[in-house]
């Protein structure tokens, strides 16, 4: 449809980019909370996903099984799996991290597939959605000037995400608890020599990241509908949020989803398979780019790493040819 | 919950097999029972995992077949029990064939009966062919069961027998539908990135053509899709008036749920793997209405089950008195299943002979509750097509959804109840 405010060929680019933000957010909750423990805690929560489909499916048995509303439902679902994360922090992956650095990750694996047979165990196999609970809000929309379409779920996830991911901000830079945190994530010993419970502050870490997840799910089973072998998948997209924004960064996962949400977007403008693929792409250039930064950083600067590069190689060339005269 | 009723039904039988041979043995009037082994018949279903919806109406059936044949056949002159070895291929091919391999070298099973989806299907198949264990398996499209294993259709396989309907049928089906709507004839196509999906890619295109219809397709994708509002712009650019896809629940909720924030009402709205099962479409409420779906079984079938007697829709109507759940299409098969196990047990001549079980099997011309089922006559050697017909949902009166027969094409016994009507719009 023709429209004054914006020429038809930009239309489609402004929705892309519209829609991409949108989907962004909804990344940066499910991403925030591993971010967190990788800052923190320094392992991958392999089992992220899993623990965010846990959350969802409380949060249906209360408001489908309970009848409780839904807003009722996720503030007791919260410390639940809050609390939740605090104890598995406790209970096992304390224990694994004194196994070194593959343990932990191996134990996560596994209480990932433990997670998703008990899930099916408790709840079968049905797809379920928390879709029907909130109505028309599901595909309701807004029109922005321009002929823009906006899903108001989405726009509420989006603005949910900001709202969370501030007060994260305010937490780790104004409680004791944050300052705790952030001092365990830059040095643990240091931390732990002025005084600081870096044990403590891990747990709490690994409660909120929990909890955060458990959020994410939620806004998951909204927009779609979840199985309890959902997880994994939503892992990946969350993974590329955390490094596309860099690593335990905070405001930088919001910054991640968002980017990544973008690119899901406009490679949708090319072609369906463009997609996840422009995503993937972007993950990698980001994450390749990062490497070298690394890399010119311990060789004096990109400049002085190029000429080293070439100057190597070109020895090395040189060598090889003598060997062959 | 799915797990407890299993297991509580799995240790009723085993209580109720016990009861019989128990019986036999104090001297009861059964001492053919006693004299001759029982039937071992092993059953490979996906009871965990994502295909774990493909073994939910076991335990029902199970108890009706219980029920009506107190699992006693009579093979050879003489009534024999049927033992069930249940094993669970956990929704992975790779742990089909294994079990598939422990039914027949752990457990001396005389026949295997497999179901769900060629990920179950083809690999206990392949399993039996190369053992020489004769076999009976359902619920995959008979393309994907014959030729995803590579099958040739002038020799076909020795040991294995299918039936379900035909994709093809079930893709021409679809069309009649699409052509009973006005429309202007864009469909748009919602194809993934997997073996349905590429099929439908290849075959689809010239035979839509053929029907003056023309195609807007956003490509081939992987799932899960985070975001589908790239085609449906696209969707909405090249004035699409039908939506064809291929896609399971969780991503239609996507799509679907975009598209309408976007204002995007295709007045015909096709999504296999989903729009066939209303517990998948409960969530849209009112916005599921008029969703078209091919119906490979329902009530409206008038097929009468040759093990309990009960018609179709007898059979639905138990179901929702006993689980509270709506009936889809599977309730049926898994039924004809042991409908077509015993009208083959009851032919057999020699059951320590396999050849003989496999003769019996391949030999069958029955009628089941799905239709007739006969080996000889199906598209590829040993396998059997059953009928499809097409339908639409609309709003329902015990469950939010009823299903409307609107097309027969490939099920002429099935009456049609109505003409295919276009989607509400906003």
């Amino acid at each position: 449809m023709p429209d004054a405010f914006l020429p038809e060929l930009l239309q489609p680019l402004v929705q892309a980019l519209v829609q991409g933000t949108l989907l962004g957010g909804y990344y940066a909750i499910m991403a925030v909370g591993l971010s967190l423990m990788v800052g923190v805690v320094r392992f991958i929560n392999l089992a992220h996903g899993d623990m965010a489909v846990l959350g969802a499916l409380l949060v249906i048995t209360l408001t489908q099984g309970l009848g409780l509303p839904i807003f009722a439902a996720i503030l007791i679902m919260l410390p639940v799996m809050a609390l939740a994360g605090y104890g598995m922090h406790a209970l096992l992956f304390e224990r694994a991290m004194r196994g070194g650095f593959l343990l932990p990750i191996l134990v996560t694996i596994g209480l990932g597939a433990a997670l998703q047979n008990s899930m099916f165990g408790l709840w079968g196999s049905n797809t379920r959605s928390l879709g029907a609970d909130i109505g028309a809000l599901s595909w309701a929309s807004w029109t922005l000037p321009g002929g823009v379409l906006v899903g108001q779920l989405p726009v509420l996830v989006c603005l949910c995400a900001v709202l969370v991911i501030g007060s994260l901000h305010l937490v780790l830079r104004h409680t004791r608890l944050g300052r705790a945190i952030k001092a365990t994530s830059t040095d643990a010993e240091a931390a732990e020599l002025c005084g600081v419970d870096a044990r403590r502050a891990r747990r709490a870490a690994s409660a909120i990241a929990v909890g955060l997840a458990a959020l994410a799910g939620v806004f998951l089973a909204m927009r779609g509908q979840i199985t309890p072998y959902s997880g994994p998948a939503q892992l990946i997209f969350a993974f590329e949020a955390v490094v596309i924004g860099g690593l335990g960064s905070v405001w930088g996962t919001l910054v991640g989803g968002i980017v990544l949400g973008i690119s899901q977007s406009l490679g949708g403008l090319v072609s369906n398979q463009a997609s996840l693929l422009t995503g993937h792409l972007v993950f990698l250039a980001v994450l390749l780019l990062r490497l070298f930064r690394e890399w010119t950083a311990a060789h004096g600067g990109w400049r002085a790493s190029v000429r080293a590069w070439t100057t190597l190689h070109r020895g090395r060339f040189a060598r090889r040819k003598g060997e062959k005269a | 919950m799915t797990l407890r009723r299993l297991e509580t039904t799995r240790r009723s039988f085993l209580a109720g097999g016990a009861g019989l041979a128990a019986g036999a043995l104090a001297g009861f009037p059964m001492p053919a029972l006693a004299k001759n082994r029982p039937v071992r018949v092993g059953i490979a279903l996906p009871r965990t995992g994502p295909l774990a919806l493909f073994a939910e109406h076991l335990p029902f059936v199970m108890d009706q077949v219980e029920r009506a044949t107190k699992y006693t056949v009579n093979v050879g002159g003489s009534d024999r029990l049927v033992e069930l070895v249940i094993k669970d291929t956990q929704s992975s091919p790779n742990r089909a064939s294994q079990v598939a391999l422990e039914l027949i070298l752990d457990e001396g099973v005389d026949v295997i009966l497999a179901s769900g989806t060629p990920e179950t299907t083809n690999p206990v198949s392949d399993q039996c062919e190369l053992n020489g264990m004769p076999c009976l398996t359902t619920e995959a499209p008979l393309e994907p069961y014959f030729l995803g294993r590579k099958g040739d259709p002038a020799v076909g396989f020795e040991w294995t027998n299918h039936f379900y309907f035909s994709g093809t049928q079930a893709g021409g089906a679809i069309l009649e539908i699409f052509g009973q709507v006005e429309t202007n004839g864009v469909v748009g196509a919602l194809w993934p990135n997997d073996s349905d999906g590429n099929t439908f890619a290849q075959i689809y295109p010239p035979v839509l053509a053929e029907r003056g219809m023309t195609l807007s397709d956003p490509g081939r994708f992987d799932m899960p899709l985070a975001s589908y509002s790239a085609a449906v712009a696209k969707f909405k650019a090249d004035g699409v008036e039908i939506v064809h896809g291929i896609i399971p629940p969780p991503e239609f909720t996507t799509f679907y749920n975009e598209a309408i924030q976007q204002n995007f009402i295709p007045k015909v709205l096709y999504a296999g793997k989903t729009s066939a099962f209303p517990s998948a479409l409960e969530t849209f409420g009112s916005r599921a209405h008029r969703l078209v779906t091919e119906v490979p079984w329902g009530p409206q079938f008038p097929y009468t089950s040759p093990i309990t007697g009960q018609t179709a829709a007898e059979v639905v109507e138990e179901y929702h008195a006993a689980s509270g759940r709506q009936w889809n299409s599977q309730l049926g098969f898994k039924l004809a299943m042991f409908e077509v196990l015993f009208a083959g047990l009851a032919r057999i001549e020699d059951l320590d002979d396999p050849q003989s079980v496999q003769k019996a099997i391949s030999s069958i011309s029955d009628d089941t509750v799905v239709g007739r089922v006969d080996f000889s006559k199906g598209p590829f050697p040993n396998t059997a097509v059953t009928p499809i017909a097409g339908g639409q949902w609309l709003e329902g009166t015990d469950f939010p959804l009823r299903l409307a027969i609107t097309e027969n094409t490939f099920a002429p016994d099935v009456a049609i109840e109505a003409k295919t009507l276009p989607m509400l719009s906003a």
